[in-house]
């Protein structure tokens, strides 16, 4: 195992590398310096990193610096882990900065969700490049274990295996390999979808919009949180950087579905970027007298009125049967309603398999690269869970050519679902009753 | 007396909310009986035609659905699960915390006088519909509620928190930093231990000796006199069916290498706690009638402690872990945290104790932790716990309480040869 004993994470005030220095302090039980651009700020920053772990043990290895520290820490350190801003310039100013006193046994990461490693890696001397790797974690990292890991073609295989075992055995993530490549494999999936669903929104406008498509595919479709309330929760600024990564470096069949709608560009022009400012694609308003109401932006106005209890019938049922165990008869349901709204269901799910076999085909190394990624980064029922639920009411080959004609028009399914398997991951747990 | 053999069984993933998935009792039931139904190779139409000739029997242990999901009557509930449950006879046990054992031991003793050839037994809790202190409250009722329960916040942490007192009072040598340290690495062990357990509520938590041995911080608050939340098991939601069966059975099936009861102890301590102690008085344990139910399997199996390999007990509290180590006989009462220090108890010691994680690290629905235990014996004695196999168990032994040790049950569990 890797001997990782003095860490620097970089970047720390921000969530996730306030979060991944609660990883190294804890399950790592590392020296870890924390280091941000304002010491006031880190300072501040460490009862909370106390916090995302539960565990005021891990305080004493949790060392505030600053960047005029920098090169003093990476000297000390096995492991270095840049948690900066999303932004290539910055980043690759960091890499030249860590490059300088990095030691030659050290490993050097990057937590970018989804620029490319190896323009960063290029900022290290060859004899550093090969220990530098792309290591993303999900946030919250203490409950969501997803961890991809990405080398380059620098990189050193042995160390790529150290790092892969000490990720895994020590700091207990779920470890999946994947190709650099924009917004790499979790991402790609889930975007995708959640991206398709803002552009159905849009495309359904008259039929309710936001929360129309959100009562289609809430939590008894397989996750805990409907997609664009997760938007909301992620930030519309962060969704489209992802997005707009994606769509302008990757061509794959469903490249359209990666265009931002313009409602959301406006949404980001007016800083309603979702949770984070207080309201985006809903808005909780709080009322003096203690009343909340729940509001939703409404596409066409532009204004927010209140979200609407839709009642789609297959939906309800659906509910009924999962909240009872009865998943089968849920999913005949599903397969088996002829509403509009069964239709957009039906969709989104036979898509989500399709796009997620296609992409960790591209991104990925193996098909159960794909539901690692999506069960232990997203908490949804993963895709070949998701094959394997429709599987126990219907031929699922047979409903994806009748639900996704286009996508088979572009697309050898039969060559994709060729390798289908069980999933280790039990599609029950993923399918809730509820909203 | 004719044999007790074990099928097999299922748990469900301890990590689950059923409350937050918006499921409830059928739900968790048709889950758990559909996959331990499953493992033990049986279908519903095997029990329906079983049931046509009376040859099976459900037994539930479950302690206080009452409170939990208003719902009383349990052993009837089993024909929402599926029809094939219709006509079959079936009733719930109740004995606190150690429901589920009483089930597998009314069970046992159906096969055992040859009255039914298949059994099967389902233990279950859905603690997480009320928030901690509530059910912490509705756990009050394992102890005498009127005076150890009612009013009292959080009395069973409190109850342990005694027991970790009493101990210190009882060996007056025992040094208590040396008493609380063994503590925190019980702790540490079992939350060690569930990280390789895919079905283990805390597998993603974070737990180490410094965290569990510095009590009394925001993370880690004192909840019964000395102890702290480090020390304590989980409030969980799951379900645990074991399936046992007849020689007769096994042969027209023609199944081979099932493990088999080999003996139980069972023994009923002084409700109140109080008197627990004053009871002890004579004796060198601090749970006399917990060792006297190991005593009891021992002597039943014709085995002793030397022939154990793996132990899974009941860690409500990590003072509970510690009275069970000589209570199995692993150390002299007084000495038990030998074990600990020497490394005997740990995942790759000589006697493992809870490889599964325990109530600690898998988690204590408190109706199914019996089944669970006995199912992970199974699982041990039949190399099929997969990260957690212990290597080369022939026999296991399991301690599952209710109350302040009150109700103390024993299983032996091993390979017929």
């Amino acid at each position: 195992m890797m001997n990782i004993q003095t860490v620097t994470v970089i970047g720390v005030t921000g969530t996730m590398g306030a979060n991944v220095a609660g990883i190294f302090a804890s399950f790592g039980d590392a020296k870890v310096y924390c280091l941000g651009r304002d010491i006031e700020k880190v300072k501040k920053t460490i009862p909370r990193i106390v916090k995302s772990v539960k565990a005021d043990a891990i305080a004493k290895n949790l060392i505030p610096a600053d960047f005029s520290m920098l090169e003093k820490c990476v000297a000390e350190s096995d492991l270095v882990f840049e948690s900066s801003k999303e932004d290539i310039k910055v980043k690759k100013e960091i890499a030249g900065q860590v490059a300088k006193t990095l030691q030659p046994h050290a490993v050097s990461c990057t937590g970018s969700s989804g620029l490319s490693i190896t323009e960063i890696a290029n900022c290290y001397p060859d004899r550093l490049k090969e220990h530098f790797f792309g290591v993303h974690m999900f946030n919250p990292p203490y409950s969501m274990s997803l961890c991809e890991l990405t080398p380059t073609s620098f990189s050193d295989k042995e160390m790529q295996a150290e790092l892969k075992e000490y990720l895994s055995k020590k700091l207990i993530r779920t470890v999946v390999e994947v190709k650099d490549s924009p917004a790499f494999l979790g991402n790609r999936i889930g975007f995708q979808f959640i991206n398709e669903a803002l552009r159905y929104a849009e495309r359904f406008k008259d039929n309710g919009g936001i929360d129309y498509i959100d009562a289609i595919l809430g939590s008894f479709t397989g996750r805990s949180m409907a997609p664009l309330v997760t938007a909301d929760f992620v930030g519309l600024d962060v969704h489209k950087a992802i997005v707009d990564n994606i769509y302008e470096n990757t061509h794959d069949y469903a490249h359209e579905t990666f265009v931002l709608p313009d409602f959301v560009q406006k949404l980001i022009e007016q800083k309603k970027l979702g949770r984070k400012s207080g309201g985006g694609l809903y808005q909780r308003v709080k009322y003096e007298n203690g009343l909340v109401r729940q509001t939703v932006l409404d596409i066409n106005t532009g204004l927010y009125r209140d979200v609407i209890p839709y009642v789609f019938p297959f939906a309800d049922k659906m509910k009924k049967y999962i909240a009872e165990g009865d998943y089968q008869k849920a999913f005949e349901r599903l397969v088996n309603n002829h509403s509009l709204e069964a239709e957009i269901c039906r969709y989104f799910l036979l898509d989500y398999i399709v796009y997620s076999l296609y992409a960790t085909k591209e991104v990925g190394y193996t098909i159960e690269a794909a539901d690692d990624v999506m069960a232990t980064g997203f908490n949804w029922c993963p895709p070949l869970a998701m094959y394997q639920a429709l599987s126990t009411v219907a031929d699922v080959p047979t409903l994806i050519r009748e639900n996704l004609p286009d996508v088979c028009k572009k697309v050898n399914i039969d060559e994709l679902l060729a390798e289908v398997k069980p999933s280790k991951y039990d599609y029950r747990l993923y399918f809730k009753s509820g909203r | 007396m004719s044999k007790v053999y074990i099928l097999g069984g299922a748990q469900t993933d301890f990590e689950r909310n059923w409350k937050k998935e918006g499921k409830g009792m059928v739900a968790l039931l048709k889950e758990a009986m559909a996959d331990g139904l499953e493992n033990a190779s049986l279908t519903f139409d095997d029990v329906k035609v079983l049931n046509g000739d009376n040859r099976v029997a459900c037994f539930v242990g479950n302690f206080i659905a009452e409170k939990y999901v208003d719902q009383g009557h349990l052993g009837a509930f089993l024909t929402e699960v599926d029809p094939a449950f219709y006509g079959v006879p079936s009733a719930r046990y109740e004995a606190a915390c150690a429901s589920s054992s009483v089930a597998i031991d009314a069970a046992a003793t159906k096969i055992r006088a040859d009255e039914y050839d298949v059994a099967i037994i389902v233990g279950w809790e859905l603690m997480k519909t009320v928030e901690s202190r509530i059910g912490g409250d509705y756990l009050g009722r394992a102890a005498y509620y009127d005076k150890e329960g009612r009013g009292i916040d959080l009395p069973f942490p409190k109850l342990f928190g005694k027991l970790a007192d009493e101990t210190l009072k009882k060996y007056p040598e025992l040094d208590e930093k040396r008493y609380m340290d063994a503590l925190a690495k019980i702790s540490v062990i079992n939350y060690s231990n569930a990280k390789r357990n895919p079905l283990a509520q805390t597998r993603k938590w974070f737990m180490s000796y410094d965290q569990a041995s510095t009590r009394d911080t925001e993370t880690n608050p004192l909840v019964g006199g000395r102890l702290g939340v480090s020390d304590c098991s989980q409030v969980t939601d799951g379900a645990a069916v074991v399936v046992l069966c007849s020689e007769r059975f096994l042969n027209e099936r023609g199944y081979e290498g099932k493990p088999i009861i080999k003996g139980y102890g069972h023994r009923t301590a002084p409700m109140l706690f109080e008197k627990k102690m004053a009871d002890n008085e004579g004796s060198e344990y601090t749970l006399p009638w917990t060792r006297q139910a190991c005593l009891d399997a021992y002597k039943r199996a014709g085995l002793t402690v030397d022939d154990i390999d793996v132990f899974e007990t009941h860690d409500c509290f990590t003072s509970s872990e510690y009275a069970a180590i000589s209570a199995f006989g692993l150390t002299e009462p007084g000495h038990e945290y030998e074990a600990v220090e020497n490394g005997l108890i740990a995942f790759d010691g000589d006697k493992p104790i809870n490889p599964s994680g325990g109530l600690i690290g898998c988690g204590h629905p408190v109706g199914a932790s019996g089944a669970r235990m006995f199912l992970d014996l199974y699982k041990q004695v039949t190399g099929t716990a997969g990260a957690y196999q212990v290597n080369g168990v022939k026999n296991g032994m399991m301690l599952n309480i209710g109350g302040s040790a009150t109700t103390n049950y024993v299983f032996i569990v091993g390979a017929e040869q």
